[in-house]
């Protein structure tokens, strides 16, 4: 039976559910919701989900939300044991880089630098403070740069739902232009993940509509 | 194999592991690192944690840092089936509602709330921003609330890891110095967790040592 998600294409975290869908192969139906699609304050959505948010899932009688949990579910009940290591310690490992996005890199990159880029205008953006959060992301990335090492992915030669995690905000990091840290690892990454189909479908979204010229 | 923990007790981090450690009885040694203790830029626990945050956590070979991933590692491995199930569809509504807490409640209560208000001297404060956090804290509370209504725990008779990546939250909301709107099922769930020792030993932890401060 097919998984049925609720959540528009542009949101990251909906990004993160479907191309972990496209990773396993399975089959869905997406319906756009959210933004300027609305559709996230309906008695029927809010059933699903009380806090009106995307992405909800529905696999079967079980309906899910919060991404994090979607994919670890959808990484345990359909990955194998390279998707989803079954060695308690190695995901555990793998879990603190997902976690480390979230706390770490994400606020910093994501509600910073890309929210001031992309969804605040240009007569409001504050460019110095930009510059500011662009010095500062670097070391963060370092970071990611030494973990990465020559990869080709997190848990090495397969990617694993923590690599989900991790290169879902890459699309949006690498086309935005802003003044980085050199980081060989993570572009040479970041390219491995950009040839694999699903990723191209689902991560490399275009973020056009949510410009606030 | 005793495990071993960083973190000062009085950090909110710390303080939903060492919860979930007392509620499995699991044997622990606790080392007061960070906040008043330093310690957090030393080589040596650098080489623990890269992020030089707390808290962390070895269990044998294995080091992990990361709240929440230490969570559902202890769970994976020491939980029984009710604290944290083994299938997927059975797991899923828990790990779902320890989201909700993390990405609902967490940054609203921990950072804009308690360090807005509580840890910023009354001078620095910008209550307008604090206010805006405690209304979608309490918005938030009310969700709660209404979950809590016909259950005893978040996901359904039993403790599970669910309370604790929440319940944790609960101790500063309900003794911070601010006007809450009545809740009674929360109210009554607090009172539960409140009744247990490790949530006493662990979350129930005096905080006046860090009001004012935001140097740590």
């Amino acid at each position: 039976m097919a998984i049925t998600v609720w959540g528009r294409a542009t949101s990251s975290n909906v990004q993160v559910v479907m191309w972990a869908i496209g990773e396993l192969g399975l089959e869905y139906v997406r319906h756009d919701v959210g933004h300027k699609f609305g559709g996230t304050d309906t008695p029927e959505y809010l059933a699903m989900n009380p806090n009106g948010k995307v992405p909800t899932i529905k696999d079967g009688d079980l309906v899910l939300y919060e991404s994090q949990a979607i994919l670890r579910y959808l990484a345990a009940k359909y990955g194998d044991a390279q998707f989803w290591p079954t060695d308690l310690a190695t995901r555990a490992e793998l879990d603190l880089w997902c976690e480390w996005i979230r706390t770490t890199f994400q606020p910093h990159f994501n509600y910073k630098i890309f929210w001031q880029m992309v969804r605040v205008g240009a007569a409001e953006r504050d460019e110095a403070q930009i510059a500011r959060d662009a010095e500062s992301l670097k070391p963060v990335t370092a970071q990611l740069e030494k973990r990465i090492g020559a990869g080709p992915f997190l848990n090495g030669e397969y990617l694993c739902w923590a690599d989900i995690v991790v290169g879902h905000l890459l699309y949006r990091y690498y086309t935005i232009d802003f003044d980085k840290a050199a980081t060989p690892n993570l572009d040479a990454y970041y390219q491995r993940l950009t040839e694999r189909p699903a990723y191209a479908e689902h991560a490399m979204v275009s973020y056009e509509l949510l410009r606030v010229p | 194999m005793t495990l071993k923990i960083w973190g000062r007790a009085s950090s909110s981090n710390v303080q939903p592991v060492m919860w979930c450690i007392g509620e499995l009885g699991l044997p622990h040694e606790r080392i007061d690192v960070g906040g008043k203790f330093g310690g957090l830029e030393t080589e040596e626990f650098r080489s623990l944690n890269p992020n030089g945050k707390i808290p962390v956590l070895q269990d044998g070979e294995l080091i992990v840092w990361e709240s929440r991933a230490i969570l559902r590692y202890l769970a994976a491995e020491y939980g029984d089936e009710t604290f944290w199930p083994e299938a997927p569809r059975n797991r899923a509504p828990i790990d779902q509602w320890l989201e909700w807490a993390k990405t609902t409640i967490d940054e609203a209560l921990i950072t804009g709330v308690f360090w807005g208000y509580w840890r910023t001297p009354k001078a620095e404060r910008d209550m307008e921003t604090v206010h805006r956090h405690w209304t979608d804290v309490n918005a938030a509370m009310a969700k709660a609330d209404a979950r809590l209504e016909e259950r005893a725990f978040l996901c359904g008779d039993d403790l599970t890891l669910a309370d604790i990546g929440f319940g944790y939250l609960l101790y500063r909301y309900f003794t911070l110095p601010l006007t809450r709107p009545d809740r009674p099922n929360l109210a009554a769930y607090y009172q539960r967790l409140t009744d247990r020792q490790p949530y006493r030993e662990h979350i129930m932890i005096d905080y006046h040592e860090l009001f004012g401060r935001l140097d740590f």
